[in-house]
Formats: structure tokens, sequence, C-alpha cells
């Protein structure tokens, strides 16, 4: 039992480097604030990446995330602060020299070159490579990208998947130490933008690359990252794993941006290591909570709980669940996997629920419009935000 | 043939031969009224009257040129030539017969070839035409580059900048040149009070002249276009070249050169296919000794009267710019398609 213990704890060391104090951080950003003018694009950002991880920074349009990603390419200036790769300092140097690559939200491909001659650029610019060697490198990543057929085409002769890889292929071809990836998955459909996920993260096993992605689309960052960076207005409101982001969200903007969210604004009225209860009007009685809060007495607290943690009941729950109100039915979303009810509570609020539809109803079993339900949570399932 | 099979294709299109089969086959002679109703809509009236202008103003000339060129010379009559065209009449016997006598001179054409006067001039011209163009595609670049890679308002200052000669008139600009490049011009005079020079240079009249006022006129021909194409380059392929590696002499070359050739060649073309037969200023700023076409054309139109080979000449020039007219064409063609795509 101890030995599993034990080699499950130093894979762990492995997988999640960022809990291991004394690793050693692979870029580093530290301080890093971008003026543009009066504007303020990237605000005193600090950040470490450790090599091998897939790292999303997440944010809504005007975050500053894209700004982030061109600093380190270096396409733009650090107004203040400074960013190292692998101990290196990277001012001054300019986006040729960095062994840094980057793929583009718009792929930007050469339009005047083949595919073949698009990826064999990056190589051409390097010093000592011959012919063959470029030759037999573009094969190989031909291969990995499963473009091999289309080598002699021109990118208006591709479709939009297939740019992407010949982008992808252009920026891995010259084994970068890091790859940026803008907005990668954007222009896709629904159905290929899952599918390039994966591909993307086998890639990026096989090739052991470190990945720096930059998107707005929460699934895309759910899917692809090892740990997110969660973005508002030039600040980093939140670094952790999907998981952390999405149970554990550290503010009210990380808690309503990924994923949909109900919150309750509330008075924190107990405090206790085991448990605690807020008093909110919103919700029209308390709130219990299982775990405690560690925070002032009687502050203003807002509990997140998430739409799939409540259930919906057409009768009452029993007397011993804590966490329950009742609700009429305003609005049905069937989204095939799962229905989504918006329920207007007492107090006016509409609270979000979502419920698999796990068992085929018949029309009468199903709850339907303008019906009494009663909504209930546990105890653990409810995120208490400070701010 | 019967009326239904005859009408059997789609109302509107012609068939394979082109409108005269469409007119003299499909309709036939009591369908005519048929024919225009079908086929002169209001898109075809719309390019009908270009062709009708080009056919007036372009096509009957030329016909007249290409006719006179074949004439016999007679410096003393007026027009000093005698037609290919002539009606003769036979005399045979009693019956007068009449007949059309077509007379083909072709003294014009074989002069061309032959006379070591006329092929000089016509090298000349290529010369002094390519030599300008290369100088406007040097200057003409960077000045394009410049403006395109300026911000949007300073550019249009820029480019109004490039346009404003134009608003003065072409025979002055280049006087103004005379009065710059003469012995005591403005250019010799502040040299000379300087003291760089002792004496005055000869600028004018010389073939240094001649290069500079046919690239000062046709710059703007070189940078419009030009322009029109580098300010279409997307900034995000230079931003991947360099983050591939590539310095910004390298990205350059490999990536904003090669895009920028049709522009290239669009403005190479619309300066060398008028500087062949530029006339004004090889006659105001040029040597006297070494004359380019338009101005051999000239003397041999007005001194020497010699119609008919002055007329050849021409027809020589227009089929010596057939070829890049043609050229240019293709090249306008390809961008088009390219654009659409």
């Amino acid at each position: 039992m101890q030995a599993a213990e034990r080699r499950v704890d130093k894979n762990k060391a492995k997988n999640e480097p960022w809990r291991d104090p004394h690793a050693e951080a692979y870029v580093r950003f530290e301080n890093i604030t971008k003026k543009f003018g009066d504007f303020v694009a990237v605000n005193n950002v600090s950040l470490k990446i450790f090599k091998g991880e897939i790292f999303c920074l997440l944010g809504g349009s005007g975050c500053g995330k894209s700004t982030l990603l061109r600093m380190f390419a270096g396409f733009e200036t650090p107004t203040a602060g400074s960013i190292y790769l692998d101990g290196q300092n990277m001012a001054g140097v300019p986006p040729y020299e960095r062994p840094v690559n980057m793929m583009f939200q718009s792929y930007a491909l050469f339009p005047h070159m083949t595919v073949e001659k698009n990826i064999a650029f990056g190589l051409e610019q390097e010093k000592g490579l011959s012919r063959s060697e470029i030759a037999t490198r573009v094969a190989d990543i031909l291969e990995i990208v499963k473009l091999t057929p289309y080598a002699v085409r021109k990118p208006h002769q591709l479709s939009g998947g297939q740019r992407q890889r010949v982008a992808l292929a252009r920026s891995l071809v010259k084994r970068p130490k890091l790859l940026l990836l803008d907005e990668p998955l954007g222009a896709l459909d629904k159905k290929l933008r899952e599918a390039t996920q994966f591909e993307l993260i086998n890639i990026q096993e096989q090739l052991g690359v470190t990945f720096i992605v930059v998107t707005h689309d929460q699934e895309e960052a759910m899917t692809l990252a090892s740990r997110i960076g969660v973005m508002n207005r030039g600040e980093i409101v939140q670094i952790g794993t999907p998981t952390e982001i999405y149970e554990f969200p550290m503010t009210k903007f990380v808690a309503d941006f990924i994923g949909s969210v109900n919150m309750f604004e509330g008075q924190l009225i107990e405090d206790l290591p085991d448990r605690a209860r807020i008093q909110s009007e919103e919700l029209g009685g308390v709130i219990y909570i299982d775990h405690g809060i560690s925070s002032a007495p009687s502050a203003t607290v807002w509990a997140a709980i998430r739409p799939e943690k409540i259930s919906i009941l057409r009768a009452h729950p029993g007397e011993n669940v804590e966490n329950c109100v009742k609700g009429v039915v305003k609005e049905i979303a069937y989204m095939g996997d799962m229905s989504i009810y918006l329920v207007k509570i007492d107090s006016g609020k509409i609270v979000r629920v979502t419920q698999p539809n796990a068992e085929r109803l018949s029309d009468d079993e199903r709850i339907g419009w303008d019906e009494t339900v009663w909504l209930s949570w546990h105890a653990s399932s409810p995120v208490v935000v400070t701010q | 043939m019967n009326t239904t099979a005859r009408l059997a294709a789609p109302r509107g299109t012609h068939g394979r031969l082109g409108p005269l089969w469409t007119f003299f086959f499909r309709y036939g002679p009591p369908r005519w009224s048929r024919y225009v109703v079908d086929h002169w809509t209001g898109q075809r009236l719309v390019i009908a009257v270009p062709y009708l202008w080009l056919g007036i103003f372009f096509l009957i000339p030329f016909l007249i040129v290409l006719t006179i060129s074949f004439a016999h010379e007679s410096p003393l009559d007026r027009p000093p030539y005698d037609s290919p065209f002539q009606w003769v009449y036979l005399d045979e016997g009693a019956l007068k017969q009449g007949a059309l006598q077509i007379r083909l001179m072709v003294h014009g054409y074989v002069q061309l070839i032959t006379d070591e006067l006329y092929w000089s001039s016509m090298l000349f011209s290529l010369q002094v035409a390519a030599v300008s163009t290369l100088l406007c595609l040097c200057l003409g670049y960077p000045m394009a580059y410049a403006i395109s890679r300026a911000s949007p308002t300073s550019r249009n200052i820029f480019l109004m900048l490039v346009i404003l000669p134009f608003w003065t008139s072409f025979l002055l600009r280049v006087y103004a040149w005379i009065g710059l490049l003469k012995a005591d011009g403005v250019i010799n005079n502040v040299l000379l009070a300087i003291g760089i020079i002792d004496e005055p240079i000869t600028m004018l009249k010389t073939n240094f002249a001649l290069y500079v006022g046919i690239t000062y006129s046709y710059l703007p021909f070189m940078i419009l276009p030009l322009y029109s194409n580098l300010e279409k380059h997307d900034n995000t392929l230079l931003e991947a070249a360099s983050d591939l590696g590539a310095g910004p002499i390298r990205a350059f070359l490999r990536i904003t050169l090669p895009l920028s050739m049709p522009g290239i060649l669009a403005g190479s073309l619309l300066v060398f296919i008028p500087a062949v037969g530029e006339y004004v200023i090889p006659e105001l700023l040029g040597r006297t000794d070494q004359l380019m076409i338009a101005t051999q054309l000239y003397h041999e139109f007005f001194n020497n009267r010699g119609w008919p080979n002055a007329c050849a000449v021409a027809i020589a020039m227009l089929l010596l710019l057939v070829l890049p007219i043609m050229f240019f064409q293709r090249v306008q063609n390809r961008e088009l398609q390219a654009a659409r795509k």
C-alpha cells in the first residue's frame, strides 16, 4: 500500500511540476506590463510555465492574452518587466533569434509557396542543414500531421483544416523549445475542432514540446490545457488545472467566466472549521456549506453553485436535506444529451439547472413548463467566493 | 435543318463559330429581327459602345495607316501617295472593262529591315525604354514601399504628392527640365556659384537628359501599381517569416519581393510601352544625332513627306509593342483570377 502511494506521489510530481516548490520554471514572466499610449494592455503579470505542459491563457476579447503571447514571441516589447526562457533573458532578442515558434490565428501561410516550401522555410533559415536533411525533416513532419499527399499543393488549394495542419507542421518542424498557439482552433467547425484538439494533445506528447495556447473558448482550454491562466483586463485572475478552475474558482469573475454558475449573494452568519452558513436574500433562506470559509465575520460573500450540481424534483426531497428551495420552471432547453431548466424561485431570481437525459421519460413523467419544482443541492457543492 | 433544330440552342447564346454563324445559319434572313431581340440585350448593348468607339477611332485609322503603308510614294502630290487600290480600265478591243488593281508597295517595310537608320532607332528606343523602366523601378519601389508602410493619413498625403505633377501640363514639366539642365540653367548656375565646377556641364541634349526626362515623367506610373500591390500585403506573413528565423532582409527578399511581382510587372509595362513611342521628351531633351523611333517617324512624315514609309514605321512600332502588351494582358488576367479565388 505504501509503495503504491509513493509511486503515485512521484508521478504526481512529474506530471504536476507546479506543485513542486523546487522545480525550475521553463518560462518566467516577471512583472510584465505593456502600455499602448495610455491604454494598459497587460498589467503587472507574473507567470511561471513548466517544461512539457500545455498552458492555456484564457480570457475574453481585449483581456491582453494575445499581447502577452506576442511579447513572448518577440513582436512587442514589454514596457516593464522581463521574460526568461530557460533561464535566459529575452530582452532585446528579436523574434528570428528566439527558440520559439508561433502558430498564427490566420495561419499566415505563404501564398506563393507550396506546402513543402512553406514548411521548409524555417529550416532553410537555419545554418548547417543540407538539402537532403531538410527534405527528410519536412517529409517526417508531413507524416505526423497526415498531409503527405498534399505536399505540392499551394495554400489556396487546401481546406481550412488542412491549412491549419500546414501551419502546425511549419511551426513544429524547427523543433522549438516552445510552441505558441494563437486561437488555434477558432476557424474550424465543431467536429473538426474536437478531433483536432485530441490530435494536438497527441502530437504534443509525441514531440514533448511545451505549448502555450491563447484562446477565448473555454471548451478548448478545458480540453487542451494542463493548466489554465484566466485573464481579465490585462491581469491574471487565477491559475490552475481545469478542475481547479471549474470547481474552485477564486473570484466571481472566474466562476462566471467558466461554464455557467448560479451566484447567491449573502452574509456569512456562521463560520466554523467544518461548516458555514450564509444568509442569502437572493435565495430567500440559508445556504449550508460543509466546510469553513475563514473570512471576516458577517462579510458579504457569494455562493457559486454549478447548474449540474443542483437536482430538480417534483416533490419536496425530504426533511433531512439541508439546501432546498421551491421554484417554478420558466424555460426548458432540450440539448439532446441534457436539458437546461431555468427556474424562478420565490425571491425572483432565476436559477439555472441542468439535468442529463439519462432515461427516456414520457411527457407526463418529464418536468414541464410552469411546474412547481424543488431544487436541492449537497452542502459540499457551493463554492464560496469573497471577491 | 428545320426551324426547330436551328433554334434548339438556348436563346441569347451563340453557336460554336460565334455571332456571325448564329446570325446567318441559326436565324437566317426571315428571323433577323428575332436575332436583334434575342441578342441585343442591355448587357450586350453596353459592350457595344466601347466596341464602336474602338472601331471608329482605332480600327478604321489603323486600317487607313495600313493601307497607306502599302501605297506608292509620290511626294509632290497631295496627299503624297497613290492609293494601292485603283480602278483601271483595260481596253480589250471594243469592250472597256473596269478592274480593281491592288498594288502593294513593300518599299517601306523593306527599308525598315535593310536601312541601318531605322534599325538603330528601333533598338535605341527599346534601349531607352528598358533603361528608363529600370531606373523607375529602382526609384519607385522604395517610394511605393515607404508609402505603403506609412500611417493612413501620411499615405494619402504622399499619394497626392505623387499624382500632383499630373495637374500641370506635361509639356511645361519637360520645359522645366530644360530650364534646369541647360548651360545657363539653374543647376549649372548654382554649381558655378558654389564653385564646384569652373565651366557649365553639358546636360541638355544628351542621353542623360533623355533618361532623366523619361524617368521623371513616368515615375508615377511605376509607383501607383506598385503601391496598389504592396498595400494589400498581409503583415502577418512577415511576422511569420520573422518567427521562423528570417531576418528583415531575408524576409523582404523571399516574401515581399515575390508577392510584389505582379505590381512590378504592371508598373514596368506601364512605363515601357509608352516610353518606346515617346516623342516630346527626346525631341526637347535628347540628342539630335540619335533618334528614337517616334522622332524618326515625325521626320519621315513631315520633313521627307514619305507617308508610306512613315506608316510602315508606325505599323512596325505597333508590332514591336504587341508582344509586351499581350504579356501584360496575360499577367493582368492571372492576377484577376487569383484575386477572384
